[in-house]
């Protein structure tokens, strides 16, 4: 069995629909890339001419130059930002897919008293706004001494739900019982079993918990906001935040918001390109079964 | 990239609970959830209780500096929820935004998710990262975005911003919904498409042998298959939209509509800001009240609805 | 496994049990916070943490670092105050771990007093001593009119004068505006010449909020008992007709502030005049290079001809909170950023800070004519109004959300509905309602 093949069926197609096709497509690439095209030509100009040149068109390409002073600006402290969020984003998703997995898998493939109990909880966690685990957390992490550390953020970013909600009804759907079984009779332990079959069975499942968790964290910039006072710690998002509230003190950071807006997008585009890699994988994997 | 997006067809072993034999494996049990729940206990319920614990005290004190003082006030604080006009307000208007918005985002998701998977597009790779690219700009970044682009004056889109205020009082709320729109309408169409992705090609053999066009496929097999996979993404928007934050709050500095109240999580956030963690409290546990009844309704609407 | 659901459930329970304590014991923390330090100073050396987003903080902080091993300052920055510094500050008080010294705004200090987050400097001989060298109306903003205490040193202010194109204005042939009325008959003038006498600050009430200070209003008083709340005295709603009327005619453009489409407004000329602080001097500057050259700076127009009252718009104080172990380094090291010659050059030069202090004002720095405003000598004109601020002008304690309900309500009469007046009407009752809701006294 094979994922269906476009090509048999693209013959068949009139041109009128495919030609219309291809017009909304090429809408819709106008309309999500024109904003970052803007951004990018924004990034390429000096203040001066941002706001007095064609938004859309380049002025002067001073792009090479504010990419350098935005590193040089306070020791290059937009770098560590960068360091800082790929460090909070991806550790997070990466261990907090696997607990995640973990979890969702025990849900699925044992019986457990309370079990449902659990799923429920867990499954009602994923409605709380963060507004309101953001300041307990504070309030929390300070009775520990803890706040204003790299943990304050990490560990708290985690704990995904939504990821325990999927991984449960992926290994129901993709993990026979029969191929659990077989490996018991062949001696392997539970703990083995699902580190070396059931996570591959799973593997898709789990890239698309990885890519929800790494932009739900991405994207949560309250929790850095309260936590950390030292700026040596906040993630690209707070950083950027931090520099535009004080735009009207110092107006050259505008300019410097916009490059590092541009070059912030960069890790995310790098994590969804080499993901699309894993999927194609994945999907041939599911498909064998 | 699930097949668990996709309602279930074709697939023996899942119409087929067989109970999960592993009673005498259970000591696994703990190695796979415990890690999970501990982090769970500890980063979610326990805030949680604390906020409500919170939510049931005020605050007393004497004379104008007076140390403030927290006691037992039941629940003072949820009478102050409930007689707050301006809270309902953002949340009726929260939820206008939601039910114009929600279904022309997924919509528009689903309409590019039928077209990439339909092969009629070619250059499927290219539209997909295309579309992707806006969600990898975080909320805050997108909307101090937007606000250039319906500047009046500095906007590359100035014949239509002069004409037209964007940011107006009637026109902002619809801004933003822009804003959301053009965020996560690729990652909702990701979440479609893959779910497309994974209806195994053997479902459109008999339709294709009868000559049934694309639109006929579409309509009447790959949505009702990829049904799950919407009723999900509608459950998580609806959740976002009573959640709103970062596109009001940077919306706030170029726009004279949007006030201090405008969406729920700003009325806790300019409470907190006072400071009146209580209050605040209050309003975090009543909205997230107010979002697990809406979420849960919705989902038992669809269940229904599927039943039949 | 069964082993595990209890021991999941025990610790829900043990959870939530630490979660109702916890609430209890913060409110006992605030209890003992309220026991406060005397200014001692401590044995040994010492290092304390100082919170404020002055860009280039870090280059003053390293001249007294260098010359104070025994009092090293680590420097933590964020937001703006109103942007998430303040409401960190108050998680922080209320958690028990603020940082030694922060930096808060003139208007934002009550709230931290209010909240009992704030040390009594004045305990500290030192800054007993070196009160008199503070301009008497910035000491106010710190001391709340009580000679006893006080509760920051103040770094910087903004006195307000009026800014200018002189260009435009001479070749209209319109007279620069030396009371508010001729500014009102200017304003005529100048939309017949096709341009905005200024743009009106919608969202940022700050700037009403000088206006009104220069004409007599007085928002807020506290008499020791409770707070008095009156954002609607004779002489604020003066201030509120006048510039109500200047909307309603649409002399006045009303552009939101501090956003490039404002800057623009300055930039191509539209906006003639900018009544502003000091600090204004630099925003302009970055704003509106096209213009440079052509801006002056006359004193803030008067309600009536002959008067010289400035009103101020902005300033800021450096606070120690009551949780630091270390007062009396941290008033030590507050004193010489904020009187110091070398550390307010230092702290002009970051960030176009206007020093408090008498002295500060003549620096050299400041009595220098300055080339983008035709080489007048712009600090003069400042000097002088630093001078003519009246002193009695209270700040109350739950400035955010004064702030948010009167930007609420001006943002909607500049689209029309409503007036100013309406506006402050309604903003005075739900001040009186914040405050109730804290259970701060105040008079109805």
């Amino acid at each position: 069995m094979s994922t269906h093949a476009p090509e048999k069926t693209r013959i068949k197609e009139p041109l009128l629909s495919r030609t219309g096709a291809m017009l909304v497509m090429a809408v819709c690439t106008l309309y999500f890339l024109v904003p970052i095209w803007w951004l990018f030509v924004g990034a390429s100009k000096s203040s001066d001419q941002f706001t007095s040149t064609n938004p859309l068109w380049f002025a002067d390409f001073d792009l090479f130059a504010n990419i350098s002073d935005l590193f040089a600006y306070r020791d290059g402290v937009f770098l560590r930002w960068m360091l800082n969020s790929i460090l909070y984003t991806g550790g997070a998703a990466l261990l907090g897919t696997v607990l995640a997995a973990m979890c969702g898998y025990a849900l699925a493939k044992y019986r457990f008293r309370g079990r449902e109990l659990l799923f429920n909880v867990v499954l009602s966690g994923v409605l709380v706004p963060a507004t309101a685990l953001a300041l307990p957390l504070f309030l929390l992490f300070s009775k520990v001494d803890a706040t204003n550390t790299f943990w304050s953020v990490f560990l708290p970013s985690l704990v995904n739900p939504f990821g325990v909600y999927l991984a449960r009804i992926y290994a129901t759907a993709s993990v026979p019982d029969e191929l659990l079984e077989a490996a018991r009779i062949d001696g392997s332990g539970e703990i083995r079993t699902f580190f070396k079959v059931a996570t591959r069975l799973m593997f898709p499942a789990l890239v698309t918990i990885f890519l929800f968790h790494f932009v739900a964290v991405w994207n949560n910039f309250l929790l850095p906001l309260i936590m950390l006072s030292d700026e040596r710690l906040f993630p690209v998002t707070l950083g950027l935040y931090t520099w535009n509230t004080q735009v009207n003190q110092i107006p050259e950071l505008r300019g410097l918001v916009i490059v590092g807006a541009l070059l912030s997008i960069t890790p995310l585009v790098i994590a969804f390109l080499l993901l699309q890699r894993f999927w194609r994988n994945g999907l041939g994997a599911g498909a064998v079964k | 990239m699930t097949q668990t997006l996709v309602a279930s067809r074709h697939e023996p072993h899942r119409s087929d609970p067989k109970p999960a034999r592993a009673v005498r494996h259970g000591r696994a049990v703990p190695f796979f959830v415990v890690p999970f729940g501990v982090l769970f206990i500890l980063f979610y319920l326990l805030p949680i209780g604390y906020a409500i614990v919170q939510s049931l005290y005020t605050v007393e004190r004497t004379g104008t500096f007076g140390p403030a003082r927290e006691v037992f006030g039941g629940l003072t604080q949820y009478e102050r929820v409930f007689s707050d006009g301006a809270f309902w307000t953002s949340i009726g208007r929260v939820l206008v935004f939601g039910v114009v918005q929600v279904p022309v985002m997924l919509g528009l998701a689903l309409i590019l998710a039928l077209l990439l998977d339909s092969g009629l597009v070619k250059g499927r790779r290219f539209f997909r990262l295309a579309f992707f690219v806006p969600y990898a700009i975080p909320g805050v970044i997108a909307a101090i975005m937007w606000g250039f682009l319906y500047s009046p004056n500095l906007s590359p889109l100035k014949p239509v911003t002069s004409a037209i205020d964007f940011l107006s009082a009637d026109l902002v709320l619809w801004a933003m919904a822009n804003v959301v729109t053009w965020v996560y309408v690729g990652y909702n169409m990701l979440i479609i498409y893959s779910a497309l992705l994974a209806i195994p090609a053997e479902v459109y053999e008999a339709a294709k042998l009868d000559g049934a066009s694309q639109f006929r496929i579409a309509w009447s097999i790959k949505i009702p298959l990829v049904m799950p996979a919407i009723v999900l993404t509608t459950v998580f928007s609806i959740i976002g939209t009573l959640q709103l934050l970062a596109e009001p709050q940077v919306f706030r500095s170029f726009s004279s509509a949007v006030t201090s109240t405008y969406t729920p999580n700003l009325t806790v956030y300019s409470t907190s800001s006072i400071p009146n963690f209580n209050l605040a409290a209050a309003f975090s546990v009543t909205l997230a009240l107010t979002t697990f009844v809406l979420s849960f309704a919705f989902l038992r609407f669809t269940s229904r609805r599927g039943e039949q | 496994m069964r082993k595990s659901v209890s021991a999941v459930s025990a610790l829900l329970i043990s959870a939530l049990a630490l979660a109702a304590c916890g609430s209890g014991g913060s409110s006992s923390d605030s209890d003992t916070g309220a026991a406060a330090a005397s200014c001692a100073p401590s044995s040994g050396p010492v290092t304390l943490t100082y919170t404020t987003w002055i860009p280039g903080i870090e280059d003053v902080v390293k001249v007294w670092n260098d010359k104070n091993p025994n009092i090293q300052v680590k420097v933590q920055t964020g937001p703006n105050g109103n942007g998430g510094t303040y409401q960190n500050f108050f998680n922080q008080l209320k958690a028990g771990n603020t940082p030694d010294l922060g930096h808060i705004e003139y208007d934002a200090l009550p709230s931290f007093r209010v909240q009992d987050g704030l040390f009594d400097v004045q305990s500290c001989d030192i800054v007993a001593k070196a009160k008199d060298q503070f301009i008497p109306w910035t000491w106010n903003q710190v001391s709340f009119g009580d000679d006893k205490t006080a509760y920051g040193i103040p770094q910087d202010s903004g006195p307000m004068a009026l800014f200018y194109r002189a260009d435009l204005f001479e070749k209209a042939g319109i007279p620069i505006p030396k009371t508010w009325d001729e500014y009102a008959a200017a304003a005529e003038k100048v939309k017949a010449a096709g341009g905005y006498i200024t743009n009106f600050s919608q969202s940022d009430i700050n700037q009403f909020a000088g206006f009104a200070w220069q004409a007599g209003g007085r928002w807020f008083a506290n008499d020791g008992n409770q707070w008095t709340v009156n954002l609607t005295d004779d002489n604020t709603k003066k201030v509120a007709d006048y510039w109500q009327n200047l909307i309603s005619k649409k002399l006045v453009s009303t552009v939101p502030p501090w956003t490039t489409e404002w800057d623009n407004a300055y930039n191509s000329s539209s906006a003639w005049t900018w009544v502003s602080a000091v600090w204004g001097a630099n925003s302009i500057m970055s704003g509106a290079p096209k213009t440079a050259g052509k801006w002056r700076v006359a004193p803030m127009p008067q309600w009536s001809a002959g008067q010289s009252v400035a009103g101020n718009w902005g300033g800021s104080a450096t606070a120690i909170f009551k949780t630091s172990k270390h007062p009396y380094e941290a008033a030590q090291f507050a004193l010489w950023l904020n009187t110091s010659e070398e550390a307010l050059g230092l702290l002009n030069k970051a960030a176009q800070l206007y020093p408090a202090t008498t002295a500060g004002t003549k620096y050299s720095y400041l009595t220098n004519p300055v080339k983008f405003y035709g080489d007048q000598k712009i600090y003069e004109v400042f000097a002088q109004a630093a001078g003519e601020v009246t002193p009695d002008f209270t700040w109350g304690p739950t400035m955010t959300a004064t702030y948010a309900n009167a930007s609420d309500g001006f943002k909607a009469a500049v689209s029309g509905s409503g007036t100013l007046t309406d506006a402050l009407t309604s903003a005075q009752k739900s001040t009186i309602d914040t405050l109730k809701s804290q259970a701060i006294p105040v008079k109805e």
